[in-house]
């Protein structure tokens, strides 16, 4: 006769109960498969522009290439977004009563960009670059590339980008000055973002960081070391409280985690126990 | 004690608790050889009452309405003093009634207690498993983000696939064309006054058949082996001999919810975030399609089902016939045999079920 011993059976049931918790585990699997949404939600369909560029050899092909590794890319800006034109329709592509505008003289390019960009123009105008534009000095493309437009951070200012034009020497000990407060930043940014994908509120602590970085990249096309000094040192406390804010809650769940071990422990004990007193009948 | 014992004589004059405890409690004899998986029934009992109760304490903040239930639900999780522990608790414990339906189920087949003349408590317990999956799928779009939004979206336009009615059926779903806040105001009023009852109604017709019928015996000991109860008209399985539900059995239910609750505690309190993906902490926007929204995991085998068959009709009717097969099965396997062991091609069926259900579930995910 075939029999399953009751040590078995028992085995299988708490086997089972364990298959519970990676049922569960099947939730983040789907989680792992919904992750890149966002990014996804930024695709955009391709444009008349990409299809008939990407054919296109050398000077008129590579930009379609280099845009693709650009911020622009990245958050869904496509050529029509500077260039104009309709990118639906080939005909009315390159069609200047479509709001083709082709590509900036040199003079232009600030302005060009400043359409989007207002507030980074205002300050570029106001700084020793900006006041040399059309005298040879650096347009927004000489550091920030033209269709590998890259992303607004200290890595801009490096050694080999300055000394194309003048010593490294200032722009040095102005990013030495701005290091500290871009890791600040960033560290800040990381953990908001990692509430916010798991439901913490982070909308007040987000705004609050908008307006601090915003408050900070004005910093970027300042030459002025001492203004440098003291901005940075301003925003330094405004991301300390933010700082502040973010331990707040940080403790509250390290202290949800301990409630939580205490809970499970206690059941764990109750299960034993109650096990124990159920042999004192078989 | 004797305060306790003046008040327990008391309500025994009125209500004759002694004869209630002693027929129903002490004296409710169950097979010496039952075992622990006994107890999921008991531990199902639990959970749809934590259910209930953590669903009316999330009624007092919830709003459902499309413009501020996500404001809601975010305000219970962040402002409101414990709110994220009822929540917690109420979307965990969706997700672990069934998983614990799906275990009760699997050891109802394995030991045949599903066969004549128990086809009745086998038919009603799949209606639950089919009414637990309904309550689950009403509940998910509630809270009103991208990902609740967007799978209420796909799961409801798997209603397309159905010849004539199916484009009927989606817009009385839906209340309209596309989802949207008429979908939520018919999801929440089924979710919280229709299925609750309806469950709480069938759980009330089960219990009755399981006392009708009596507790089956597990198909493991050498009398039940030799001789299976098998009446040939109305009778109740007595066990005479057999152990008391209470204090006995009683402490295994006891122990079984202990573990129920250390594993579910341990999901609340340290893995809570498993059951959510990011795009569940993103208003709703019927603007923006994320890529890669997929059901919750015991959707994933129809899903991905839908996907592999060139026409969703095809798919549909698949499904279909496989719970139509699942819910009749008493009634087609009529063999008195109960034993898995003894059962070769039940087995082998049962076993390919499973694995081909856990396949279609992991591969709907990778897909």
């Amino acid at each position: 006769m075939i029999r399953i011993s009751a040590k078995l059976r028992a085995s299988l049931f708490l086997a089972s109960l364990g298959a519970l918790l990676l049922a569960a585990l099947a939730g983040p699997l789907t989680a792992g498969a919904a992750a890149p949404a966002s990014a996804a939600a930024t695709e955009q369909p391709e444009t008349v522009c990409i299809q008939c560029h990407s054919a296109l050899p050398d000077k008129l092909g590579a930009p379609v290439n280099l845009w693709r590794q650009s911020i622009h890319a990245e958050n869904g800006i496509s050529c029509n977004g500077c260039h104009g034109g309709d990118p639906k329709n080939a005909d009315d592509a390159m069609n200047r009563s479509r709001g083709f505008l082709g590509a900036p003289k040199e003079a232009d390019i600030p302005a060009f960009c400043g359409r989007c960009h207002p507030g980074v123009l205002k300050d570029y105008l106001a700084s020793a670059h900006g006041r040399a534009l059309g005298k040879g000095g650096p347009t927004c493309f000489t550091c920030h590339g033209n269709h590998q437009v890259l992303k607004a951070s200290l890595d801009l200012i490096n050694e080999k980008s300055c000394t194309r034009c003048h010593s490294f020497e200032r722009a040095k000990t102005i990013r030495a000055a701005m290091q500290q407060t871009e890791g600040y930043i960033v560290g800040i940014d990381r953990r908001i973002t990692g509430f916010q994908a798991i439901g913490v509120d982070t909308d007040r602590l987000g705004k609050g960081l908008f307006a601090v970085r915003n408050r900070f990249h004005t910093l970027f096309h300042d030459v002025d070391v001492a203004r440098v000094r003291a901005e940075s040192a301003q925003i330094n406390t405004e991301l300390a409280k933010l700082d502040r804010d973010l331990k707040v809650i940080e403790e509250a769940r390290a202290k949800r985690k301990i409630a939580g071990g205490i809970a499970v422990a206690f059941m764990l004990l109750m299960a034993a126990l109650v096990l124990l007193l159920k042999k004192t009948y078989d | 004690m004797a305060l306790l014992k003046r008040v327990y004589d008391w309500i025994d004059l009125r209500i004759g608790a002694r004869e209630i405890v002693k027929k129903e409690l002490t004296g409710y004899l169950l097979p010496r050889n039952i075992n622990e998986w006994y107890s999921l029934g008991s531990v199902l009992m639990v959970i749809f009452a934590l259910q209930v109760l953590t669903g009316m304490l999330l009624m007092v903040y919830y709003v459902p309405d499309a413009e501020k239930a996500f404001r809601s639900v975010t305000f219970v999780m962040n402002e409101l003093p414990y709110g994220w522990l009822i929540r917690l608790c109420h979307a965990v414990g969706s997700n672990m009634m069934v998983a614990v339906l799906i275990l009760h189920m699997l050891s109802t087949l394995m030991m045949g207690s599903y066969k004549s003349p128990r086809e009745l408590n086998w038919v009603s317990g799949f209606t639950l498993f089919a009414l637990v999956q309904g309550i689950s799928l009403t509940g998910y779009l509630l809270p009103w983000s991208q990902l609740s939004f967007w799978a209420t979206t796909v799961a409801t336009n798997s209603a397309n696939a159905i010849p004539v009615v199916g484009p009927y059926l989606v817009e009385f779903l839906r209340g309209g064309k596309l989802v949207g806040p008429p979908t939520l105001g018919r999801f929440f009023a089924v979710h919280v006054a229709v299925l609750p009852v309806v469950i709480a109604a069938v759980i009330g017709a089960h219990l009755f058949l399981l006392k009708r019928t009596g507790i089956s015996t597990p198909p493991f000991g050498s009398l039940e082996t030799k001789k299976p109860w098998r009446p040939d008209s109305y009778s109740y399985q007595h066990h005479p001999g057999g152990i008391p539900f209470f204090p006995n059995y009683a402490l295994q239910d006891l122990t079984s919810i202990c573990v129920y609750f250390a594993i579910f505690l341990a999901v609340v309190f340290f893995l809570p975030n498993m059951l959510f993906t990011p795009d569940a902490f993103v208003p709703a926007n019927a603007f923006k399609t994320p890529a890669h929204i997929k059901p919750e995991w015991y959707f994933l085998a129809n899903y991905q089902t839908l996907k592999i068959f060139p026409s969703e009709l095809l798919g549909l009717s698949i499904q279909a016939a496989a719970m139509t097969f699942l819910a009749l099965l008493p009634f087609i396997d009529r063999s008195p045999e109960r034993h898995p062991l003894k059962r070769p091609v039940f087995l082998a069926c049962a076993i390919g079920g499973i694995l081909l259900w856990i396949g279609l579930s992991v591969w709907g995910h990778f897909s």
